[in-house]
């Protein structure tokens, strides 16, 4: 029985080990998240990966001056976000379009009231690698509805959109050069996707009687950043994704400039982008949980911190473009008020 | 043949026939093909620890502290692995205090106790195809069990997308290997340390305590940390657990009562790194790859080397 | 534990049986252990439980044309399941052309050719591969087998492509073929390669036409379950392979494509309320149990093989 002392002493182990996992257990489920002190709670962001790079910057000042407060962003996408939202799971979820009529209706069935805030204004650039010399300097939409609209699928090379492009008219680039067409863009998911739908592909995919979506076969990602690598994958590549994510990584893409109603090209910047020029635009919003709102005192400092100027100032810091200041008044001002329900803007 | 032959040259003869041709190109050429794919393996993992080591040193070296100990940022400048660490850290404890005892207890009973019958086997043939299920769908377990029936012990704020649902997943996904390979350790005991113990009186959880589990302690040791070093570089799971990705603020608290709030862990940080185009993502990723390879292959490799000692001196 | 004397100062089988809290807490622990094992059991139900609920209101309440379309969009209600199922096939077969000469040459290499001290070195080193997490391969695939390999062989390939994702996943898969291949070949009796020797074999005809052939079972075991973990393999293709939204049925592996763990996985990535068209969350499950019942009958064959090589010797 040599072997029995050190190993009686070995396998005490398990029985210290069952103990703490127990303890362990019961302290997790007993202690409340928070600490003493100052303002505690969480706060718990979701929805379009477009916004959340000011999300994530608001969130960031704010966790200086209230390190308890404990804050999660996350960027799955808008209509992703809204379903969250509206099962209860989320504090605020991010937009980059308006809440829909069935999302309204999902968020009532299970009584959940939002504070609609417009937030900023964003384009989205349309892009491709900066070593494209085939394409051009600019599209227009009849261009771009014959590349990505519905009638594109298995278009793999952008010579295989001109008989298209010559039955739709109004084209600016087309006829293209027999290269490859490699087109990297939000997913459906992606609030950035329904824009681009609605404000590019809609018009001319309901006068041809077709689907008001883009093709099916592109590469499809909620994180703008994968579309912004895609785009550099190939030369003569196409996406398009939110204007700050082109912005932040200008270096490694060209934009193409968009013909607008005037018949004119204008590019993507901050100023074509306050004055409506620039076609392609959109507002941004967050939706806060009404009721949450009420018993969670961080996040009404939080939604008050995001609309104060330092919160605001992270529009521009991450490169979006703030509203005009009347815009912002009336933001602030249905805050205040916890005004609830879609505003019709 | 050698009946034909001449008797005077006859030795001669015979030995060239039986030593066959000095130079054998077939199996020169076979031996070289195998030895090809041996160095092309291990080639491909010099190129790979290079990469990511060449890539993540300017990170690791202008800034460790700060990216070891910071937490996820939008700006790559900014961007540390603290909350990274901290929750693969929790991941590991669950394993250990789930996991391992569990799995040892099933190999124990497996190989000790369990009497040849139906039930049993059933059990065996079990665990083997446990083995083989992919980590994704034990993540969707993870995500019905944990995360929604649970939800409300698990994280009750955060809808149960913790580190408990995360570690307990972890858990059960490497809960079949642990048991695997602490049943070989304990079927290597050779049965007449038993007999020995049993013919003095023992009864079989004292022959157990005292003569198997110290026999085959290195041997379930090896097991063990193998299982764990597995579970820590796990990131399918994660994702349908619900690791965050974006900003997470007060997720690099190691008191409990913050198991209950949201998380990442590395190989998530890792995931979602690497989708990120700008340039300082990619060193990033980088230094974070370097990092978690770190623990996992010290671990590996730390087990290994346990193993050969115990295997020599045997 | 010295007997107990009898009242006599004799031993009689009374006084062996022991003391009877000795027993109460013998099959306690019986009990104990035997809990943990059954623990195997229950996690399985669970498995089979939590996927099949949702899997069962996706076959119940699915449009069965939307199965066979031309792609797999869930998000847009297509869900041809061809298409992942395909996705995963092709992945795998590039995986095995990588893993299946690389892991069963370095399983050759090491049981019959490697002398003892080289093998001692290169072994820990393909253990070390094993250990390597699948995020890593990942980024690996991408940031480097892509554009420095499969770039370079074909330029029209885009950068996610399944060529990169499969040969990530082949490297991955590729110490644990030359593992279970090297136990088989190290399993078959010293004396059979005596023998062949003893008839004026060369090495070469020893490996190839005696050792190889006696464990044909094992080597066919290795390359199951290396198919089926290429097959479950998540993280390599999610991160490599692109089309993170969905795909088109596609045969090109230089193009982007998804496999059933890549379209779980894209699925969920950040959230797990996905929003689609109606049933898109329930696919979820669908394809998880889908996976579940390739991998287990891969499994259970490649069970069959190994149990054909333990009873011959």
């Amino acid at each position: 029985m040599r072997h029995s002392a050190p190993a009686q002493g070995r396998l005490k182990a398990p029985s210290h080990l069952a103990r703490l996992l127990a303890a362990l257990l019961t302290a997790a489920a007993c202690a409340s998240p928070g600490g003493a002190g100052g303002l505690a709670g969480s706060i718990v962001i979701s929805g379009s990966s477009t916004v959340e790079p000011i999300s994530i910057a608001v969130a960031e000042k704010f966790h200086e001056r209230h390190p308890v407060v404990d804050i999660s962003v996350d960027g799955p996408g808008t209509g992703d976000g809204f379903e969250l939202f509206c099962d209860g799971e989320i504090h605020i979820s991010n937009a980059s379009r308006p809440i829909r009529p069935a999302e309204i209706a999902d968020c009532e069935d299970n009584d959940i009231q939002f504070i609609e805030l417009k937030i900023a204004i964003d384009g989205i650039a349309v892009l491709t690698s900066p070593n494209n010399n085939a394409i051009g300097e600019c599209l227009s939409f009849a261009d771009l509805y014959s590349v990505v609209g519905p009638e594109s699928r298995r278009f793999d090379r952008w010579s295989d959109a001109n008989s298209l492009a010559a039955e739709l008219g109004e084209t600016h680039a087309a006829p293209f050069p027999d290269v490859a067409l490699d087109v990297t863009g939000p997913g459906e998911e992606s609030g950035t996707y329904d824009s681009f739908v609605e404000i590019v592909i809609e018009e001319i995919a309901a006068e041809r009687g077709q689907p008001e979506q883009t093709r099916p076969d592109y590469q499809a990602s909620a994180d703008d950043n994968v579309v912004v690598q895609g785009v550099t994958g190939t030369d003569t590549s196409l996406g398009w994704v939110g204007y700050a994510f082109f912005k932040s990584n200008k270096s490694q893409l060209k934009a193409f400039e968009i013909v607008n109603e005037d018949g004119a090209c204008v590019a993507a910047t901050p100023s074509s982008l306050a004055d409506g020029s620039y076609p392609i635009s959109r507002p941004l919003f967050i939706y806060v949980h009404a009721e949450k709102v009420e018993d969670n005192e961080a996040l009404s400092e939080f939604v008050d911190f995001y609309l104060s100027d330092e919160g605001i100032a992270s529009v521009t810091e991450v490169g979006y473009v703030v509203l005009t200041p009347g815009e912002l008044e009336a933001t602030k001002d249905a805050w205040e008020a916890r005004e609830t329900g879609a505003r019709d803007t | 043949m050698i009946g034909t032959t001449p008797a005077t040259y006859a030795p001669e003869a015979v030995r060239k026939r039986l030593q066959g041709k000095r130079f054998d190109a077939k199996g020169f050429a076979f031996s070289a093909c195998l030895l090809a794919a041996l160095l092309i393996t291990v080639t491909l993992l010099a190129v790979l620890l290079y990469d990511v080591i060449n890539g993540g040193w300017s990170v690791l070296t202008s800034r460790p502290i700060e990216f070891l100990t910071g937490s996820l940022s939008s700006a790559a400048a900014d961007a540390g692995i603290g909350q990274g660490l901290r929750g693969t850290f929790f991941i590991a404890v669950f394993v250990i205090l789930v996991a391992f005892p569990i799995g040892i207890g099933a190999a124990i009973y497996l190989e000790e106790y369990a009497p040849s019958t139906r039930l049993t086997r059933l059990i065996d043939v079990n665990i083997r195809n446990l083995a083989g299920v992919p980590s994704v769908v034990y993540g969707l377990l993870g995500f019905a069990i944990f995360v929604k029936a649970l939800g409300s012990f698990t994280g009750p704020d955060a809808n149960g997308r913790t580190v408990i649902s995360a570690g307990l997943t972890l858990a059960i996904l490497v809960l079949p290997i642990v048991i695997i390979t602490s049943a070989e350790a304990i079927r290597a005991v050779p049965d007449s340390l038993r007999e020995a113990g049993f013919g003095v009186g023992a009864t079989r959880w004292e022959v157990i305590r005292s003569h198997v589990l110290p026999y085959a302690g290195p041997g379930i040791l090896t097991g063990t940390v193998l299982a764990l070093a597995r579970a820590l570089g796990e990131a399918a799971p994660l994702i349908l657990v619900g690791a965050t990705t974006g900003f997470l603020s007060g997720g690099d608290s190691y008191n409990l009562a913050s198991l209950q709030g949201r998380f990442t862990a590395m190989p998530m940080v890792i995931y979602n790194w690497t989708g990120r185009p700008q340039p300082g993502f990619e060193t990033a990723t980088a230094a974070a790859i370097v990092v978690l390879l770190a623990v996992v292959l010290v671990a590996n490799a730390t087990a290994i080397l346990l193993r050969n000692r115990y295997e020599k001196r045997r | 534990m010295a007997p107990r004397p009898g009242e006599s100062g004799v031993l009689s089988v009374e006084s062996l049986k022991g003391a009877p809290g000795r027993f109460r807490k013998e099959s306690a622990i019986r009990r104990v252990f035997f809990a943990a094992a059954a623990t195997s059991i229950l996690i399985s139900a669970l498995i089979v439980l939590s996927l099949a609920g949702e899997a069962w209101t996706f076959v119940t309440q699915v449009d069965y044309s939307s199965l066979w379309t031309d792609g797999w969009f869930p998000r847009r209600g297509m869900y041809d399941v061809k298409t992942i199922f395909v996705g995963s096939i092709l992945v795998t077969i590039v995986a095995m052309f990588v893993a299946g000469p690389l892991g069963m040459g370095a399983a050759v290499y090491l049981s019959e050719y490697a002398k003892p001290r080289l093998r001692r070195t290169l072994k820990p080193i393909l253990e070390i591969l094993a250990g390597i997490p699948s995020v890593v391969l990942g980024f690996f695939a991408l940031t480097w087998i892509s554009p420095e390999i499969v770039q370079r062989l074909n330029p029209e390939s885009s950068l996610f492509n399944l060529m990169a994702a499969g040969i990530g996943v082949g490297i991955l898969t590729t110490p644990l073929v030359a593992s279970i291949a090297e136990d088989a070949m190290r399993s078959v009796p010293q004396a059979l390669r005596e023998a062949s020797y003893g008839m004026g074999a060369r090495k070469v005809t020893t490996s190839t036409k005696v050792v190889i052939p006696a464990a044909v079972s094992g080597l066919v075991a290795a390359f199951i379950i290396g198919i089926s973990r290429a097959i479950g393999e998540t993280m390599v293709v999610a991160i490599a392979a692109g089309a993170t939204g969905g795909s088109l049925f596609n045969l090109n592996v230089f193009e982007p494509g998804q496999t059933m763990t890549a379209a779980m996985a894209s699925m969920a990535a950040g959230t797990d309320a996905v929003k689609g068209a109606g049933l898109t969350f329930q696919s979820l499950f669908f394809v998880g149990l889908l996976l579940f019942l390739i991998t287990l009958l891969l499994n259970v064959s490649a069970g069959r093989f190994v149990r054909r090589v333990r009873q011959r010797y």
